[in-house]
């Protein structure tokens, strides 16, 4: 019995942030579990900062989650994983992406952009219970296009044993959920993310 | 992702707005119209599927006051309609809405209203249950995706037992909310009706007429009053001393902030907020010594609640917005009804919030900010480019689409960002009042919503600007909505498109030139000219949305190949990044790189670079060239 277990897939629009969360919510219909899950339309998509959340269990009612709740987050991008501090805390394990997307804004403005290393020891300091990175999205050109390295981070976030689902209902959502024609290659990036995680 | 047509009993998963499609299609919806606008439009997305296999009727119409006119005109027919619009959207719709009350119908028909606070994807937060007074306007508000299914349902029998509409008043996090919704039974399909007003004068709203209506309009909403406890219900502990009133999605915060807080309240959560349950909120008053009301934006309720406690509870506290205890802007979350309680009650949050924001906060400042932007190979990019070099002193006014975002450097294109079609009517203004020249930017969609009219003015009253039509063959922004310009209609069939260069001829717009804005010098060429042109010019650019040519690029099972940057030509000038601002620009502090997984291949950054760095890679096409796209 889940009481409260919450999700955050944050990352730039574009990255298939909405498919990843999505395929979290079926496996957890798969499994008789109540869901409630919040997502962005309409203009903040276009390469902005996106985040969906997503709560499971039975006594939550909000689609938002609370700062300090969070229980696992899924970080397309080293910067809007960072841009998640809030929520983050001992509860939290981080599964992210190490492929820096800087945005424009900071090239024109001259924005001193941190690197990874300084992302890394900076949500280090809020104490997660653990964080990994992996090279989506050399590992989903490896698996055949860019386009799955949603599905690379979300191997590696089952990898970690954060994701209280087992990992066949997943795959088998990944399954109903792909379009036919990115089915194989989803699958094949999943299995190269659960492999290929990077404990910090 | 869930399946919107799922046999009666099934448990799907369902977006708000796919919630509140399944619950039209269970209330017998006939037809449905509206115009696209965040956060409403999946219901019409959903609808426009649900059309192709029950034979119902859907459209996207030219914009929401036709799209009302339309559900009107099929509930005077005797038909179940519905309408759907964003905020905003309601104050086109308006004119037509408040005379329908006067009016009533012989079908059904329901106006679901999707406001916005937090404007996450709007010009403003107007809080749209105003409306439903104001136009005596019964209302329902869901508090999750299975109330949006329920109440859509519910308003639509309503509505048709009361014969007047009924509107669905619902935020963001309902429409954007996803979740488990237990099905019932379709009955919506396709039928002929019978315009027959029940009275001769029922649709006539002349003076003596509408006078009369109104005196009948006001008992109709106080006979609907009677069963508006039926939407009501009281949770928690009876004898509890504090009472929460509280609906929509912030019945869900409360619900969980009672829970983290271990606070002992009773809730009065209210489904029907207008007309409200009177009697039912008196009594609850009578039972409490403290009400604490936690509704989003305006004191709606709490009004109209301290109005009540005048007859029903005249010593009672009641803490919400008035008092300071609650903010009047932007959206809840837990954590706002969380700070609330501490306000009222002293109870000590379970999360150290100022912890979590004196350790958070430096590292926020770490990273910079991501507003969203324009899409790599987006056309109107270029068309932004091309306008910065040719009407560099000009002022622009900008109109809502994803175009908006030109107001952003390097481009500043965009110095109005104000309502639909209000690009070219408050250039008329500006026009005549200054000796500037004028831009106004407009695109195809919001050009047939709300341009024409301005335009025509601009014309007739011998106006002097120039009107950039950025025409990407779509309603972008909202996720690519057919509309009056293109050759199919909302569910895909064939459809007569009307040609927005004949139409600004026949306006009598003398200066009009359409132009592929991946060719910068034609269309740098053209705004030179049109800006040269004395009366109104028009400067159409056309090219389809990159997000489109991606899709028919990648469903014909070709691959995106990726322009590179020849480490060997690139001087790292930053003339690319200071002047076109593609997102997959990457700036490696030596030199400029583009990165693979962002660039779809356009190839039109390649006309700007000084040094010719920018190449094709093998298997690489340039949109322009081959004319994909166009």
């Amino acid at each position: 019995m889940i009481e409260e277990f919450n999700v955050i897939v944050a990352g730039v629009g574009g990255q298939g942030i909405l498919f990843t969360t999505n395929v979290l919510a079926r496996t957890a219909l798969k499994m008789g579990i109540n869901f409630v899950q919040s997502e962005v339309h309409g203009l903040s998509q276009r390469y902005g900062s996106i985040r969906t959340e997503l709560r499971i269990g039975s006594e939550v009612h909000s689609p938002l989650i609370l700062e300090g709740t969070l229980d696992l987050l899924i970080g397309m991008e080293p910067l809007e994983t960072l841009r998640q501090a809030p929520y983050i805390s001992e509860r939290t394990t981080v599964v992210m992406s190490d492929h820096m997307i800087v945005p424009m804004a900071a090239y024109l403005s001259r924005f001193r952009v941190p690197s990874l290393e300084e992302i890394i020891e900076a949500i280090k300091s809020l104490n997660p219970k653990k964080l990994f990175t992996v090279d989506a999205y050399g590992l989903a050109e490896k698996a055949g296009d860019y386009i799955a390295a949603n599905v690379v981070i979300l191997g590696a976030a089952q990898a970690s044993g954060a994701i209280p689902f087992p990992e066949d209902l997943i795959r088998e959502a990944i399954s109903e959920l792909s379009p036919a024609r990115y089915r194989d290659l989803n699958l094949r990036a999943f299995d190269l993310g659960r492999e290929a995680s990077l404990p910090r | 992702m869930g399946d919107l047509l799922a046999p009666s009993g099934t448990l799907e998963t369902l977006l708000g707005n796919e919630a509140i499609a399944r619950g039209a299609l269970e209330g017998g919806l006939n037809v449905a119209a509206a115009y696209p606008g965040t956060p409403s439009t999946e219901i019409g997305e959903a609808l426009s599927l649900a059309a192709k296999k029950l034979g119902i009727y859907f459209e996207w119409s030219s914009n929401e006051k036709v799209a009302a006119e339309v559900a009107i005109g099929a509930a005077w027919s005797g038909l179940r309609s519905m309408t759907m619009m964003k905020h905003v959207g309601f104050n086109v719709a308006a004119d037509a809405i408040f005379t329908l009350t006067y009016a009533g119908l012989t079908g059904a028909m329901v106006i679901v209203s999707a406001d916005d606070p937090h404007c996450h994807s709007s010009q403003n937060e107007q809080d749209n249950r105003h409306y439903s007074e104001a136009a005596g306007l019964p209302m329902l508000e869901p508090s999750n995706v299975q109330e949006a299914k329920d109440f859509t349902k519910e308003a639509m029998e309503l509505s048709y037992r009361y014969k007047i509409p009924f509107m669905l008043r619902t935020t963001t996090r309902i429409n954007h909310q996803r979740g488990p919704v237990r099905l019932g039974e379709i009955t919506a399909k396709g039928a002929i009706g019978k315009f027959e007003p029940p009275e001769p004068d029922r649709y006539l709203q002349v003076g003596a007429i509408a006078r009369k209506h109104h005196l009948e309009l006001l008992k109709k909403i106080k006979e609907i009053q009677g069963i508006s406890g039926n939407y009501a219900r009281v949770e928690g502990p009876h004898d509890s001393e504090i009472g929460i009133i509280t609906s929509g999605v912030s019945y869900a915060h409360v619900k969980d902030a009672l829970r983290l807080a271990g606070l002992e309240a009773k809730i009065l959560k209210i489904g029907m907020t207008f007309p409200l349950p009177e009697r039912m909120i008196g009594e609850f008053l009578r039972s409490i010594n403290t009400a604490f009301i936690v509704e989003e934006l305006d004191p709606f309720l709490e009004l109209r609640i301290k109005a009540l406690a005048k007859d029903y509870a005249p010593d009672l506290e009641i803490l919400g917005k008035l008092t300071g205890h609650m903010p009047q802007v932007h959206e809840y979350t837990i954590r706002t009804v969380l700070e609330g309680f501490s306000k009222a009650f002293g109870v000590k949050s379970p999360i150290d919030f100022s912890e979590i924001d004196r350790r958070s906060s430096k590292l926020l400042e770490m990273v910079p900010p991501r507003q969203p932007i324009l899409c790599p190979a987006c056309p109107h990019r270029s068309a932004g480019y091309a306008l910065r070099r040719a009407a560099g002193r000009a002022v622009f006014m900008g109109d809502i689409g994803c175009y908006a975002l030109l107001f952003q450097p390097p481009f500043r294109v965009e110095h109005v960002t104000h309502a639909m079609g209000s690009s070219i009517g408050i250039a008329n203004g500006v026009s005549l009042a200054t000796q500037q020249d004028v831009v106004a930017l407009i695109g195809d969609s919001t050009f047939f919503h709300a341009g024409i009219p301005a335009l025509i003015n601009a014309v007739h009253n011998k106006r002097k600007f120039t009107v950039v039509i950025m025409d990407n063959r779509t309603t972008a922004m909202t996720g690519h909505q057919s509309h009056p310009g293109v050759p199919y209609d909302a569910i895909g069939r064939e459809a007569p498109s009307i040609s927005i260069e004949d139409l600004v001829r026949a306006m009598g717009v003398s200066y009009v030139r359409i132009v592929d804005p991946f060719d910068h010098k034609g269309t740098e060429e053209a705004m030179r000219e049109a800006l040269k042109t004395d009366g109104v010019s028009v400067v159409i650019t056309r090219r389809e949305c990159a997000l489109l040519t991606v899709r028919n690029i990648r469903a014909e099972g070709k691959r995106i190949v990726p322009y590179r940057v020849n480490r060997d030509k690139c001087t790292y000038c930053r003339v690319c990044i200071n002047t076109f601002a593609c997102p997959a620009f990457v700036d490696t502090g030596s030199l400029v790189e583009i990165d693979p997984a962002i660039c779809f291949g356009c190839g039109a950054c390649v006309q700007v670079c000084p040094y010719d760095a920018i190449e094709p890679q093998e298997g690489s096409i340039n949109w322009r060239d081959d004319r994909v796209g166009v």
